[in-house]
């Protein structure tokens, strides 16, 4: 088999005609990878949430918080139940959270709906996820929020000491926290007395319980999933979120045709560029059938020469995606979407996967193989005596 | 001096060179020096000399001698470092770029060693590209292009492509198109180094012919003592500098 | 032979390459038209006929809080409002679907027919709507979907309201931009509700564009103090409103279409460049005969120019043709009901494709520009 070497060298010869095809299969790779990496960010936003410890109680039947209804009648009920776990002072850990929407507009222009959350201060206790990054935490009854970092750097108004208008009320922002990239980092946070009383609710959306052990938690379940009197369901915070993330399969398929169609472009340049390289080797090739080479080596070796030509352009490729997702980590560069399950903004960076990276160069090693195939079948047909002949 | 044309229509017009008593191109200290890398190249030192119009001259010398470079420079493809060139009067190095193209279109003709025909296309095409720069309709370049090909034999081939000609025959197709524009001057840079021996003596003739019967100057770079006998005066050229004849 | 046959003839000498770089062109252009046509759904949703006279209400905080009936009379009331009607969200589930399928609203029949002009139903399914309480109209390819038709009672499920309700199909319609959705009565939903006497929305009609202004300045001063302050915009505003929160999409088809363009670029400027290197000892003859310098240029420039139309050709006109006749609903399973190649999508789509022809041909071309003859005549194939 003939050495790598000699195809590598000559890639690296004729690089003016190779970088334009390198060039271009690794501006395929990358477009692919970032899609992918936003379809995963995407998905990631919502899936780091929970603790393992928490029990998530919502209506039955409601698709999400914001239109799930559990009233302070049931509350009361629940709340002094045996199986949640207590904290020093002997009060149960439980919360009681109002989910509501809100429209504010977003520092590039279009609005978008946010969720605003009021939690009781159990609220922040059972969440330890949560953590204020800046300012203080908001004091019941001055209309004070705190904003997750990753919505204030997006939505207007949002800086610390300013304030929002919704709809007759003003809301001032004290702090901003951050939540480890889970869904709360979609949020604005509040008093939840206070929220309901702005907003003009006498119900809760949710509940969140602390259990100390699994024995707890299936008997928390069982004993309010069969009370006629409660309308709830009753599920592991963790799991309750993990099934609100969105698959973000339109985003994952959209790259995957994009990649697709700018690779046929790639895959005319490939060709040219191989056939080109076939072309002032004439010579070259017959001598090497000459001393007795293959066809199917030549054949070989010209694949392997294009496929090379297309990897190298992948491992650009990649490297240029994970140049993006760090520049825009140091930058803070975020995207946000509507979440469907929650019908509010989600934000959301990218996050590259390996599997990412590996089908990017698959992605480019296809786009070498069928670009140098034609050229090397040729290559391989040339008959010796003409090739030797030529100039 | 009779014209010896085949084939060729009322009206057509190669002129009668007159033989003069001056020169056609009259060479003053020609010097033509480059760097190659750091090292300073003298390819031509002070070169002066005269070429009768209708001569047919050939300069010969070792690889590196500067007759190609004297050529080219006469052909007014080259600039020297110094040193005059005058042809038919005109101090060619001096003009500028347009004006020179335009007097090489008018005055002088190539061939070259490699016969360097456009590949795709064909004969007549090939003959026809000088003619594209000038005033002449379509009819009057074909009329053109037929004649050059005829005196060189190759009417018939018209249609054909490069690959579907002889290495003989490619050179003749060259020589015609060097012809089409009826120059003065026929430059030709080893004509025959890519020829077998019968199609290298059917172009030397032609050649000479050019000169002979059509009164044109022909200057012709070889290192082939054969082909130097067909030409009417030779100078050898060694190390940029004219050796005695 | 002309000049012209002359450029072609050196375009088309190696079939294959011009083949191949008018064919990368094509895929392209199209991909890029694709993407700007795309994109033009979310910057310009469809115009529906008589849009243009309606304005959305909703409550100030968001969509999902409601407003009270007793703002009905009062935006009646408003000179230039010719018809308003309630539209309240019910999100029932059908069967055994998993989650909501097709959007369903509570609405005023009467007003309905009035506010949505486009709405297209037998006169009988009108009447019937009007006439009986738990009458419903479906959308057409909702009908088609479960395979509904007039007379069928159906029954969703809402989790935001305490029962389910039965709901008897009055008719079908057709002729909006969503033949998908059910509408029903509002004093229906009333009934079932807990909240009785809210309502999601409201939609009316103005008597003119002229009045719109001042209707919607009008609709927003009257409950701007009230409990239920409200946003009332154009229709238009309205859905652009909610695509806008689908995030950024402009900046991103910009960036994937940049992508795709400079990746063209670089092909064919590398092709050309191939092209002409292979050339440079003919166009040092070519200098020779006497061509000039500024010839050559144009030569290069003209045919590089020719391929990229030639491609540009190829790949916008079948773009074209392919959104503009294709069967659009049809190929993306009733998404979109149809697509706009509008001038300037063409334009900038032409300007591309020049743009490409020009500037591919610009480092060779320049480079046989400053070449002297006598170091062509040397250069090697």
């Amino acid at each position: 088999m003939l050495a790598i070497q000699y195809n590598l060298r000559n890639v690296f010869v004729r690089w003016r005609a190779t970088i334009a095809t390198t060039l271009s299969v690794a501006l395929v790779v990358t477009v692919y990878v970032l899609m992918q990496a936003m379809a995963g960010g995407l998905v990631k936003s919502s899936q780091n949430t929970g603790d393992p410890r928490n029990l998530m109680i919502v209506r039955k039947g409601s698709p999400a918080e914001s239109s799930s209804i559990v009233s302070r009648e049931q509350f009361q009920l629940i709340q002094f139940l045996p199986m949640i776990e207590r904290d020093e002072k002997g009060q149960p850990l439980i919360s009681a959270d109002l989910l509501i929407l809100i429209n504010l507009p977003r520092h590039d222009g279009g609005p978008a709906n946010v969720s605003v959350r009021g939690v009781t201060p159990q609220g922040v206790v059972l969440r330890p996820q949560v953590k204020l990054v800046s300012g203080r935490w908001f004091n019941p009854g001055h209309r004070e929020v705190v904003v997750s970092r990753k919505m204030a750097e997006r939505f207007a108004n949002c800086g610390l000491g300013q304030s929002f208008k919704t709809g007759l009320h003003t809301l001032t922002v004290v702090g901003w926290f951050e939540a480890g990239n889970s869904a709360f980092d979609s949020e604005i946070w509040m008093n939840a007395d206070e929220a309901r009383s702005i907003f003009d609710r006498d119900s809760f959306s949710s509940l969140l319980a602390r259990v100390s052990n699994t024995n707890d938690a299936a008997a928390l379940q069982q004993r309010i999933e069969s009370d006629k009197r409660l309308p709830l369901r009753v599920d592991s915070e963790v799991a309750y979120y993990s099934a609100q993330t969105m698959t973000a399969k339109p985003i994952r398929i959209m790259g995957s045709i994009l990649a697709t169609a700018m690779s046929i472009g790639a895959v005319f340049a490939a060709m040219n560029t191989m056939y080109a390289s076939i072309a002032s080797r004439t010579r070259e090739i017959g001598t090497l059938r000459v001393l007795g080479f293959r066809r199917r080596t030549v054949l070989g070796c010209f694949i392997a020469e294009g496929a090379m030509l297309a990897v190298l352009g992948g491992l650009l490729g990649c490297g240029l995606s994970l140049l993006a997702q760090a520049l825009c980590l140091v930058f803070g560069v975020r995207f946000g979407t509507m979440n469907f399950n929650t019908f509010s903004e989600v934000v959301f960076q990218f996050r590259i996967t390996t599997p990412d990276l590996i089908h990017g160069l698959i992605f480019a090693l296809a786009v070498g193989v069928i670009g140098s195939l034609p050229p090397a079948i040729r290559a391989a047909r040339l008959p010796v005596i003409n090739s030797l002949k030529a100039v | 001096m009779e014209i010896h044309a085949v084939d060729s229509a009322p009206g057509v017009h190669y002129q009668l060179r007159v033989m003069a008593d001056t020169s056609i191109v009259e060479i003053r200290d020609l010097t033509k020096t480059y760097l190659q890398g750091e090292i300073k190249v003298t390819a031509l030192d002070n070169v002066s000399v005269d070429i009768a119009p209708g001569e047919f001259l050939a300069l010969m010398g070792p690889s590196g001698s500067g007759k190609s470079t004297m050529l080219h420079i006469i052909a007014g493809v080259d600039r020297p470092t110094s040193g005059t060139c005058r042809v038919q009067g005109v101090n060619v190095p001096n003009l500028n770029e347009s004006d020179l193209a335009d007097w090489r279109n008018q005055n002088v003709g190539f061939v070259f060693q490699t016969f360097n025909l456009i590949p795709v296309l064909t004969a007549f095409e090939n003959v026809e590209l000088p003619l594209l720069l000038t005033r002449l309709n379509r009819r009057e370049r074909r009329e053109q292009v037929e004649n050059a090909l005829s005196l060189v034999g190759l009417k018939d081939r018209m249609k054909h492509l490069p690959r579907q000609l002889s290495g003989g025959q490619e050179q003749r197709v060259a020589i015609a198109r060097a012809l089409v524009t009826d120059p003065a001057l026929i430059v030709a840079d080893e004509p025959t180094g890519n020829l077998d021996h019968q199609s290298a003596t059917e172009v030397m003739n032609i050649l000479k012919s050019l000169s002979g019967q059509l009164g044109k100057t022909v200057i012709m770079v070889t290192h082939d003592p054969k082909a130097a006998a067909f030409g009417s005066r030779t100078i050898h050229l060694e190390k940029g500098e004219l050796v005695k004849e | 032979m002309t000049f012209a046959t002359f450029i072609a003839k050196n375009a088309l000498r190696n079939k294959r390459r011009a083949a191949l770089s008018i064919l990368s062109v094509a895929v392209s252009l199209f991909l890029l038209v694709f993407l700007m046509v795309g994109l033009r759904l979310f910057t310009h949703p469809p115009e529906t006929a008589g849009a243009e006279l309606r304005v959305a209400v909703r409550n100030k905080i968001s969509i999902t809080f409601l407003l009270p009936a007793r703002q009905r009379p009062l935006i009646e009331k408003i000179d230039g409002v010719t018809a308003v009607t309630p539209f309240t969200w019910f999100g029932g589930i059908y069967k055994n679907e998993e989650s909501t399928t097709f959007a369903q609203f509570a609405t005023d029949p009467a007003k309905l027919r009035q506010i949505f002009t486009e709405m297209k139903m037998p006169e009988e399914a009108y009447t019937a709507f009007a006439a009986e309480r738990i009458a419903c109209v479906l959308g057409k390819l909702s009908a088609d979907k479960y395979g509904l038709k007039v007379g069928d009672r159906i029954v969703l499920t809402s989790s935001l309201y305490p029962n389910p309700m039965e709901f008897k199909i009055a008719g079908i319609y057709s002729g909006t931009q969503d033949d998908k959705n059910l509408y029903f009565r509002q004093d229906y939903l009333d009934e079932n509700s807990e909240l009785k006497g809210q309502v999601g929305m409201w939609w009316l009609k103005v008597r003119s564009a002229d009045d719109m202004p001042r209707v919607i300045e009008t609709i927003n001063k009257t409950f701007e103090n009230t409990s239920a302050a409200v946003r009332a915009e154009t229709e238009r505003a309205f859905q652009l409103g909610f695509i806008s929160m689908w995030g950024n999409i402009s900046l991103l088809v910009s960036l994937i279409s940049s992508a795709v363009v400079f990746t063209l670029l670089l092909v064919t400027a590398s092709t050309m460049s191939m092209a002409v290197r292979e050339r440079f000892r003919e166009m040092a003859i070519l200098k020779a005969l006497g061509y000039r310098r500024h010839m050559l240029f144009a030569f290069i420039l003209a045919e590089s120019f020719g391929l990229a139309a030639a491609g540009g050709l190829l790949g916008i006109g079948g773009g074209y043709c392919l959104f503009t006749y294709g069967d659009v609903p049809k190929m993306t399973n009733g998404f979109i009901t149809a697509l706009q190649v509008t001038p300037d999508i063409l334009g900038i789509a032409a300007a591309v494709t020049a743009g490409l022809g020009i500037l591919s041909s610009l480092m060779p071309a320049l480079s046989v520009m400053r070449m002297s003859v006598v170091q062509g005549l040397k250069s090697l194939d």
